[in-house]
């Protein structure tokens, strides 16, 4: 079995993010980057079913700058085989121009299973993994929390509002990981040392026509000053009034 | 013909020795290498004051005076060994031949005394394990029959040198009365026996003597007492108590193209962490002051080292070859559980012998270390298991995840944003490095926050505290602000030395870049890192102590303090393990606290100082949860609380965080503060 996961270099989320001068991006002094936390779910499940079948290697692709090696070194340290960048000077926030270029190189590569995250943390659309399924007319199956492989065929849990829904698919497929799969194995310093000797390949990126630009971008509006109205029960009737006629929430 | 026939016996007895010696030397070479003659001065003075006064085994003052009792006796009695091996073999070879009559007499009342108080002693001790049986010498399957057998042969070693001493006077020897204080009155109580009998006596008895001797030589090599033979060699190669920096970690090249990390199995370990198995006598004194252990966790130190021990038996046969030609396995050897030799190939020490639970159960203290009466490093080899446990096989518990994460992204064990790092500094006046430099400025000191010091909310009041003393004190000081960033401490304790160095080379770039001499911080986990294992990445800085720093203002009258008497509180001071046993510093906390509040009492928990207990947070234990057993801290907090002290006093930000949360556990309002709050608390008014 041969498994492509495509994975995204992210910013460390637990921070205040400032703007940058452009005003079209994030300030990216002093940010810690790191792969984005569905890609590594995406990463684990796909060496857990090579491991799971004892036959199989795992692949992964990302795009962008040099950077992105630091994040493709980490998923080989983890266990993947063969790791590609997709060189580009930054990646496009348009979906279709990097789907475009990942199925040009997924297209030959002779893969039984494309996986994804199901969406990136810092751009958030989860987009990408459907435009690659249409270009290579594909299955997808968006959002599993649980997969399976046996016999050519693949089963998947996805977890709908209220319940779960049970998918059946046949390979190739594509499929897009939610969390709850796996937690991502920590790269020991076997698997780091190791790393450094596997491939790692790098190749222009194909992208496609970009059509969605960020026009300008915006922190929240700073919280407002919350209100002291008085103590105990003498404070209540101003309260209801205030959240009848002012925060109109009775 | 008696002296042909002996000759014949000590030659084969001492082959056999010579054949078991060789076996065992054999099987340390299945461990890695390790330089132990360095600095030998210093490893001379371990011999003589651990080795040869016994210093360690005297803390105990029940066994430790017994068994030194037999140890200096043996010393002493090895005279007259030699005296009765030769003479079996020359005839008529006698010290009484070569010695001048005094010196001789004064020989054979050495002898007869020493024999009598080492029997005395063995009484003791065979009633002890007999009787008494006390808990550190039960458990981790100790072999108390190999214990008492051995007590037996001494016994019967000392008797029979008596009795032939007394048959030897019987038959007229004629030494004065007071030359044989023992055997003269032994000989007048047999006085009955008549010429002939006397010398049956004497010849059964000496030669039950001799053949006691060689039998016990023997022995040794397949009975936990083989440390008769080893202990002094242990202590003289042993670092634990110098030379170099004790409690550092063994240095790791990363570069090598190993297959193991840290060690699995007793092939992983150094010769030296297996000389450590031959030479416990599974005496428990480590275990009996483990606080994982003293609180119901499956660690025992001593379990270590005896597992050590049995797996190298276990295996080493079947690396090296040469399994004892007789079959009989060092005791306590056998595990019972591998029959073929592809079954003990397929056994490691790790998984097998020794257990993850008992690896993380380990809070770093060095209590077991500092105990051992013949140096071994029981944390050495737990260190080295832990390594292996994440470097190789990325096996750890789950809750130490996210400190490996936070220390990795953040900078520091727990996931705090970087940009607050300095947020405790803020309106202070405290100048970064970076801004002093701009300013064309050095100071005197750097003041070494540390994570907790930086983010922990109790912990940033010491900061602060300190920071007023310094402030009072017109010291010149830095912090590196948001430039600082975790030392890799705690990954290296957790046995992540692959992030660690990755921090501690980033943060000697830090301070390298800053050219900084002179470090102080509050951390003890700090100071110890920064200051003892730094230099083994090429970090060369002096490196104090904020218990010692404050010491030292305090002594020299820089610090403004008011003028009034204070509170008469009493108080009790913890000691930190890091301070403590790591680096020996006991006093200078104690001393900062008398002398800013001189009216106060000081008063000590049953355990401080050296023996101290934990608090219950090294060894990365802060970063899990205490599932099993009694609350290390609450069992601390307790003994300090029974002190009767208002207050209790810390150096460590580590261990406040322990006690007080103890003290929440135990509804105690016994405030608990840093030596720099107690201080701070004393400035005169202004400062």
């Amino acid at each position: 079995m041969k498994i492509a996961v495509c994975i995204k270099r992210v910013p460390e989320m637990d921070v205040t993010f400032k703007i940058a001068p452009t005003g079209k991006a994030v300030d990216e002094t002093g940010l810690k980057w790191d792969m984005s936390d569905f890609d590594g779910y995406a990463v684990e499940a796909a060496l857990q079913l090579t491991e799971k079948a004892g036959t199989g290697e795992v692949h992964v692709i990302s795009l962008g700058p040099d950077v992105v090696q630091e994040t493709l070194r980490k998923a080989l340290s983890m266990g993947v085989a063969k790791a590609v960048q997709l060189k580009c000077d930054t990646v496009p926030f348009d979906a279709y121009a990097i789907g475009t270029a990942l199925a040009a190189e997924l297209k030959d590569g002779g893969y039984d299973l494309i996986m994804f995250g199901k969406m990136s943390i810092d751009g958030a659309n989860g987009v990408t993994q459907f435009v690659v399924a249409e270009l290579l007319g594909l299955p997808l199956v968006h959002a599993c929390s649980k997969l399976e492989i046996a016999d050519g065929k693949g089963s998947a849990r996805r977890e709908i509002e209220g319940g779960g829904e049970l998918v059946s698919f046949a390979l190739p497929a594509i499929v897009s990981i939610d969390e709850g799969i796996a937690r991502p194995r920590y790269p020991s310093l076997k698997g780091i040392m190791a790393a450094k000797r596997k491939p790692l390949e790098v190749r222009p990126a194909q992208l496609g026509e970009v059509r969605l630009t960020i026009e300008t971008m915006e922190l929240p509006p700073p919280r407002a000053a919350g209100r002291i109205i008085g103590e105990g029960a003498a404070a209540v009737p101003e309260l209801v009034a205030l959240l009848q006629n002012e925060a109109k929430v009775l | 013909m008696s002296h042909v026939a002996f000759a014949f016996v000590l030659t084969l007895a001492l082959a056999f020795f010579s054949y078991n010696a060789q076996r065992l030397v054999r099987y340390l070479r299945i461990g890695n290498g390790d330089v132990r003659l360095n600095d030998v001065p210093r490893r001379v003075w371990n011999l003589l004051v651990i080795g040869i006064a016994q210093t360690k085994i005297l803390r105990d003052p029940v066994a430790g005076p017994l068994h030194a009792m037999v140890f200096w006796g043996f010393l002493v009695l090895q005279v007259g060994a030699l005296e009765i091996l030769v003479g079996g073999v020359i005839p008529g070879f006698s010290y009484a031949a070569i010695l001048p009559a005094p010196l001789h007499w004064l020989f054979l009342i050495s002898q007869e005394l020493t024999a009598a108080a080492v029997l005395a002693a063995v009484a003791f001790l065979l009633h002890r394990r007999i009787v008494v049986r006390p808990k550190r010498l039960q458990g981790d399957g100790v072999h108390s029959g190999d214990a008492i057998f051995i007590l037996g042969l001494i016994a019967g070693l000392m008797v029979t040198l008596l009795v032939t001493a007394a048959a030897e006077r019987i038959l007229g020897s004629g030494y004065p009365l007071m030359a044989q204080p023992v055997s003269a009155p032994l000989a007048a109580a047999l006085g009955w026996l008549s010429p002939g009998a006397a010398h049956v006596v004497r010849e059964v008895s000496w030669w039950l003597h001799a053949l006691l001797i060689l039998t016990f030589l023997n022995y040794l090599p397949y009975s936990k007492h083989l440390h008769v033979i080893v202990s002094l060699p242990n202590t003289f190669l042993s670092s634990t108590s110098g030379p170099g920096t004790v409690g550092a970690m063994k240095p790791m090249d990363l570069e090598t193209e190993a297959e193991v990390f840290g060690a699995a199995d007793v092939t992983h370990l150094s010769w030296k962490n297996l000389l450590d198995g031959y030479t416990c006598t599974e005496c428990g004194r480590c275990t009996s002051v483990c606080p994982a252990n003293l609180t119901g966790k499956l660690l025992s130190p001593r379990k270590i080292v005896v597992n050590t021990r049995q797996r190298l038996m276990e295996v080493a046969p079947a690396l090296v070859g040469g399994d004892d030609v007789f079959g009989m396995p060092f005791i306590g050897a056998s595990t019972g559980t591998a029959e073929s030799t592809a079954a003990i190939l397929e056994h490691r020490l790790l998984d097998n012998f020794i257990t993850e639970e008992e690896l993380w159960a380990c809070t770093s203290c060095r209590a077991c270390v500092y105990e051992c009466p013949v140096s071994i490093d029981q944390l050495e080899i737990i260190n080295e298991l832990r390594r292996n446990l994440v470097l190789t096989e990325s096996r750890f518990p789950e809750e130490i995840l996210p400190a490996f994460e936070a220390m990795e992204r953040n900078g520091s064990p727990w996931a705090f944003q970087p940009a607050e790092r300095a947020k405790w500094a803020e309106g202070l006046d405290i100048p970064t490095m970076a801004e002093m430099q701009e300013r064309g400025e050095r100071p005197d000191i750097l003041f070494w926050v540390g994570c907790m010091g930086s983010f922990d909310d109790r912990a940033k009041k010491t900061t602060v505290a300190f920071s007023r003393i310094l402030k009072a004190a017109g010291v010149r000081f830095a912090i590196l602000g948001q430039e600082e960033s975790c030392n890799g401490d705690p990954a290296r304790r957790m046995g992540n030395e692959y992030l660690y160095q990755t921090l501690a080379t980033q943060a000697i770039e830090t301070l390298d870049r800053y050219e900084v001499a002179t470090i102080v911080t509050s951390c003890p986990h700090c100071f110890h890192q920064i200051g003892n294992e730094f230099p083994q990445l090429g970090g060369n800085y002096e490196v104090i102590h904020h218990s010692t720093y404050i010491e030292r203002l305090l002594a020299d009258a820089r610090v403004p303090l008011r003028t009034d008497e204070g509170e008469k509180l009493v108080m009790a001071y913890h000691d930190s393990c890091y301070l403590g046993r790591y680096n020996e510093v006991y006093d200078a906390p104690r001393q900062a606290l008398k002398r800013a509040l001189p009216v106060m009492t000081l008063v000590e928990a049953p355990r401080s100082r050296d023996n101290g207990l934990c608090c219950g947070a090294g060894g990365g234990r802060m970063w899990m949860e205490e599932r099993v057993g009694e609350r290390i801290n609450v069992e601390r907090k307790k003994e300090m609380l029974a002190t009767g002290a208002d207050v209790v006093a810390v150096a460590c930000p580590f261990c406040m965080t322990m006690l007080a949360d103890a003290g929440a556990k135990l509804g105690s309002t016994v405030p608990v503060y840093d030596i720099a709050e107690v201080v701070a608390d004393r400035l005169a008014d202004g400062h």
